[in-house]
């Protein structure tokens, strides 16, 4: 809106005034006063100017239509006087006689008695009989070319002078002549007309011709007058025709009055009026500017107000009326209220668990850093970062609302019993506890265990959960919150990677091992992809063929810079990882098609690890490595271990079976350690038991070892199951093993696990025949 | 070894006019002896009114002036060539005037404005007044050059007439058509 030329002052007057509200208004209403006021003054003075006009008009026309009646009474008058002249014997005798002095004489004494200013007597030639004063040829002519048209009365001139002439004719009894009776209408005798009249219309008497120019003869009264402009006045004329004695020299009567006089006469008003609109606007200004302040103000400071509460501080408008202003403050006032509420709200949401209402992860990490910032030296806290055992299956199994309370009463107990503690839930089934060194960290984290241990009957359950505990002690365990957490979370996963149920406090190796193990997990993922992993294979030797049944396919991982990594060591990552699963199945594939190289009495035997066998791909992934190999499924044998029946023995049992129904066999490896069950043997009809090396290394030293051997094998057998003893590594080992009765035997003292090329080289394939050992 | 003149005399606007006098004045000059007309010299005044209207005598000639009306009249004339009054006379009264100067008589009545009548008392035998359709006819003119007169009591010339000069063959008829300038109303 700005025009780009305005100088810079006006530019930032009219900004200030665009930015204003009060003087915006005060603006608008004294421009609509003076609009008003302009309106009114104008309407007036056209209003005034048009009455004026038409009085003007009104008067005019009166003053005509009187015109016209006086002339034509003296028109009468005159007329009536010459018929009575020219009517009188004696007279006409004088005239047809031409008698000079008695025609004269008449006429004088009539003139003196009528009170004529003319009488005279023209004759049928034109020659004039009596006429006091002088006329000119030429009007003369006039004049009596005007009777002998039989033309009787009107307006003619003669010494300068018009007369009101009225003419009558003298008979004898043919035409002798006109006696002529005349009253001057000179502007005297016009003035004394005027004088008749509310205004002076100046009549004027003007040859038709005469008339100023587009001044048009008005021929009817009440006709408007036309308007000049005259030596910058505004002149109303008004012309309407008289009668003229002589048709050729039309007259007029003109009439003018000056609309600037008249309207001079009306200027008093309209000072008057353009006075009140001056003190109109005035008092517009002043009234709208205070009115428009009282407006603004309040609005003022709703925008003062409202500056501070998006500055974050509180702010309320004080209500001071009740119209629509006060309604907006109050307004106002409530919303900041409910803003402020809300923010309340949403911040205790921010930093507050919904389920629990213990504190979340980022207010524990507020606390932490505050109380990092406030320990004083040689003070401690500890963080203790807890997790909840068996809650994934609570949920699973009870479903998530038990799930939710049983959370809920864990957070009650702990309240309870801690409370001047800090309390956070991380989320899921994972605590934090905040603790100051008012008592040691193994008692409280004690407590801790013993509050949640006790059985808890949720929704009609009863279920029994532990915790485990990661403890990290600040400030040696963590200058930062975050680094704090993490040690805390780096305790708690040694916690529970030493079984469940236990508290660890971190110790500067868990860093590492953290490290290592993450630099383990990264080349384990490269290692497939780059052909890192190779299987060797250890013989199983049958006892009773005396010769090799089976071989085990072992996984080696051989890293370019770390060499051999035993599996050891990097199975529990693969497992944790989930790399198990594709590692699985590359060994499944490789072990089959190297075995299809091998004779066809000779078996293959994979290691089949917790994870890869929950995998529902299991199944297919056998069904796909026997079918792309070609391996006949007898020659494979899978080997499981007895920790698969801890935690879903039915979902194990399912599973067996169906891969049982591949043809495939089934080994139970690892006997006799863990949770070792006589009733999974009768539950699953496994093609063959792997004794653990354990026992094997007590043969020669524990008299009871070779019992349990016996037993072990005497089961075996009596259940249809094969039986191989794993880790023999002596003949003495042998003998026992054979004396038992136990079917196959591996170990060191047989050999080593070796790679796939000397497999063919032992089983004397494309060399020479296997060699037999006996 | 005279002509004829025959001629008609209209207005402006080719209306035959009656009452015109046309006197004929030959170069040759006037014959001697009395003049005298066949239609006498009575101006009778009848039903308000001179009859006839216009009537054309000889210098000389003594105009009897009888009343048939019931109302009496009063005769005047303010005529240069004779200036007379007969007043008041009554039913079947017949009074005379003698006119001896030739020239056109404006009879009046003073009790009856509209009555009008005309007396053309004129010095040569060769006069006639046109009739209703404005033809009129002069018998035995001499040949040769003449002045002609036309008289109307209503024509717009100075003294009600206009002069002519015609030449007039030793027989026959010479055809004369004469416009005249009339007075409007009076």
């Amino acid at each position: 809106m700005s025009a780009p030329r305005l100088p810079y002052r006006a530019r930032r007057f009219v900004l200030r005034v665009q930015s204003r509200l009060s003087v915006k208004m005060t603006l608008v209403f004294a421009g609509v006063f003076i609009v008003a006021t302009a309106l009114s003054l104008y309407g007036t003075r056209n209003a005034i100017e048009r009455y004026a006009e038409s009085s003007i008009n009104h008067e005019m026309s009166v003053n005509s239509e009187v015109f016209n009646r006086i002339t034509s009474m003296h028109f009468n008058q005159l007329a009536q006087a010459g018929q009575v002249l020219a009517a009188d014997f004696g007279f006409r005798e004088a005239v047809a006689t031409g008698d000079a002095p008695t025609i004269e004489s008449a006429l004088d004494s009539l003139k003196a008695r009528l009170n004529l200013d003319d009488a005279f007597v023209v004759d049928p030639y034109g020659d004039i009989v009596g006429l006091d004063g002088s006329i000119m040829e030429q009007q003369r002519d006039t004049l009596f070319e005007a009777l002998d048209l039989g033309n009787e009365q009107g307006i003619a001139n003669w010494a300068n002078e018009n007369h009101m002439v009225a003419a009558a004719p003298i008979k004898a009894p043919m035409l002798i002549g006109w006696v002529v009776f005349a009253r001057d209408f000179g502007p005297a005798e016009l003035k004394d007309l005027a004088k008749l009249s509310a205004m002076d219309l100046n009549p004027k008497i003007v040859a038709r011709g005469d008339l100023p120019e587009g001044v048009a003869l008005t021929k009817s009264t009440g006709k408007a007058a036309t308007e000049r402009l005259v030596d910058n006045e505004r002149i109303l004329f008004s012309a309407s025709p008289v009668p003229s004695l002589n048709a050729k020299e039309p007259q007029a009567l003109l009439l003018e009055y000056s609309l600037t006089t008249a309207m001079n006469q009306y200027m008093p008003i309209l000072w008057a009026i353009l006075g009140f609109g001056v003190v109109g606007v005035v008092l517009a200004i002043s009234g709208s500017w205070m009115v428009a302040r009282r407006l603004v103000r309040p609005v003022t400071a709703l925008s003062e107000a409202a500056k501070k509460v998006s500055a974050g501080e509180h702010a309320e408008v004080a209500v001071e009326t009740r119209d629509e202003i006060g309604k907006l403050a109050k307004s106002f006032n409530k919303m900041v209220n409910d803003i402020e509420d809300r923010e309340r709200k949403i911040a205790h949401m921010a930093f507050h668990d919904g389920l629990t209402g213990l504190a979340n992860r980022a207010l524990l990490r507020e606390h932490i850093s505050q109380r990092l910032t406030m320990l004083e030296r040689g003070k401690h806290f500890s963080l203790f970062c807890l997790d909840l055992d068996n809650f994934k299956s609570v949920n699973d199994t009870l479903g998530h609302p038990t799930g939710d309370a049983l959370l809920c009463e864990i957070s009650a107990r702990l309240q309870k019993i801690l409370p001047d503690c800090f309390i956070a839930r991380l989320g899921g089934d994972e605590f934090a506890v905040v603790s100051g060194d008012e008592q040691s960290a193994s008692m409280t984290a004690r407590a801790i265990m013993s509050a949640v241990e006790p059985p808890i009957i949720v929704n009609g359950h009863r279920v029994i959960v532990g915790t485990s505990i990661g403890i990290a002690v600040a400030p040696n365990d963590g200058k930062d919150p975050v680094e704090l957490a993490k040690n805390a979370d780096l305790a708690l996963y040694k916690a529970k990677n030493d079984g469940k149920g236990g508290f660890r406090f971190f110790e500067a190796t868990m860093d590492a091992e953290a490290q290592a193990r993450r630099a383990l997990e990264t080349d384990l993922h490269d290692a497939l992809r780059n052909g890192e992993l190779e299987l060797h294979f250890q013989p199983l030797f049958g006892l009773s063929q005396n010769r090799v049944t089976a071989f085990e396919a072992l996984l080696r991982w051989n890293h370019p810079e770390r060499g051999r990594v035993m599996p050891t060591d990097f199975i529990p990552v693969a497992e944790e990882t989930g790399l198990i699963i594709p590692i699985g199945e590359w060994v499944l594939r490789e072990a089959c098609r190297v075995a299809t190289h091998w004779p066809d009495d000779i078996r293959v035997a994979v290691n089949i690890s917790p994870i890869q066998f929950r995998s529902t791909a299991l199944n297919s992934i056998v069904l796909q490595a026997l079918t792309s190999s070609g391996l006949e499924p007898g020659r494979l044998e899978l080997e499981i271990t007895e920790s698969l029946f801890i935690d879903d023995v039915e979902a194990t049992l399912a599973s067996l079976h169906s891969l049982r129904e591949l043809g495939v066999r089934v080994a139970l490896d690892d006997f006799g350690t863990g949770y070792s069950s006589l009733s999974y043997l009768r539950s699953f009809p496994f093609d063959k038991i792997k004794i653990d090396r354990s026992f094997i290394v007590d043969l020669l030293e524990q008299d009871g070892a070779t019992a349990i051997i016996k037993s072990i094998t005497m089961l075996a057998s009596a259940l249809g199951m094969e039986t191989t003893a794993e880790g023999v590594e002596n003949i003495d080992q042998l003998d026992i093993l054979r004396e038992q009765g136990c079917n196959q035997i591996q170990g060191y003292y047989f050999s080593r696990p070796i790679p796939e090329a000397a497999v063919l080289e032992l089983l004397g394939i494309g060399k020479e025949p296997a060699a037999r050992v006996a | 070894m005279a002509g004829d003149l025959v001629m008609t005399v209209v207005d402006k606007g080719g209306k035959p006019v009656p009452n015109a006098v046309v006197t004929v004045y030959p170069s040759a000059g006037l014959p001697g002896g009395a003049i005298s007309f066949p239609w006498g010299s009575t101006m009778v005044q009848q039903d308000i009114a001179f009859n006839p209207h216009v009537l054309i005598v000889p210098v000389g000639a003594t105009v009897r002036f009888p009343n048939k009306d019931k109302v009496r009249h009063h005769i005047y004339s303010f005529s240069k060539p004779a200036r007379f009054e007969i007043k008041l006379f009554g039913k079947d009264e017949t009074r005379s005037y003698r006119f001896t100067t030739a020239g056109a008589v404006a009879l009046g009545c003073n009790i009856h404005d509209m009555m009008s009548g005309f007396i053309k008392v004129v010095d040569t035998p060769f006069a006639a007044k046109s009739d209703a359709s404005g033809a009129l006819r002069i018998s035995g003119l001499p040949a040769g050059s003449a002045r002609v007169v036309v008289w109307q009591p209503m024509m717009r010339a100075k003294y009600n007439e206009i002069t002519l000069n015609l030449n007039f063959g030793r027989t026959g008829a010479t055809q004369q058509r004469v416009p005249i300038e009339m007075r409007g109303g009076a």
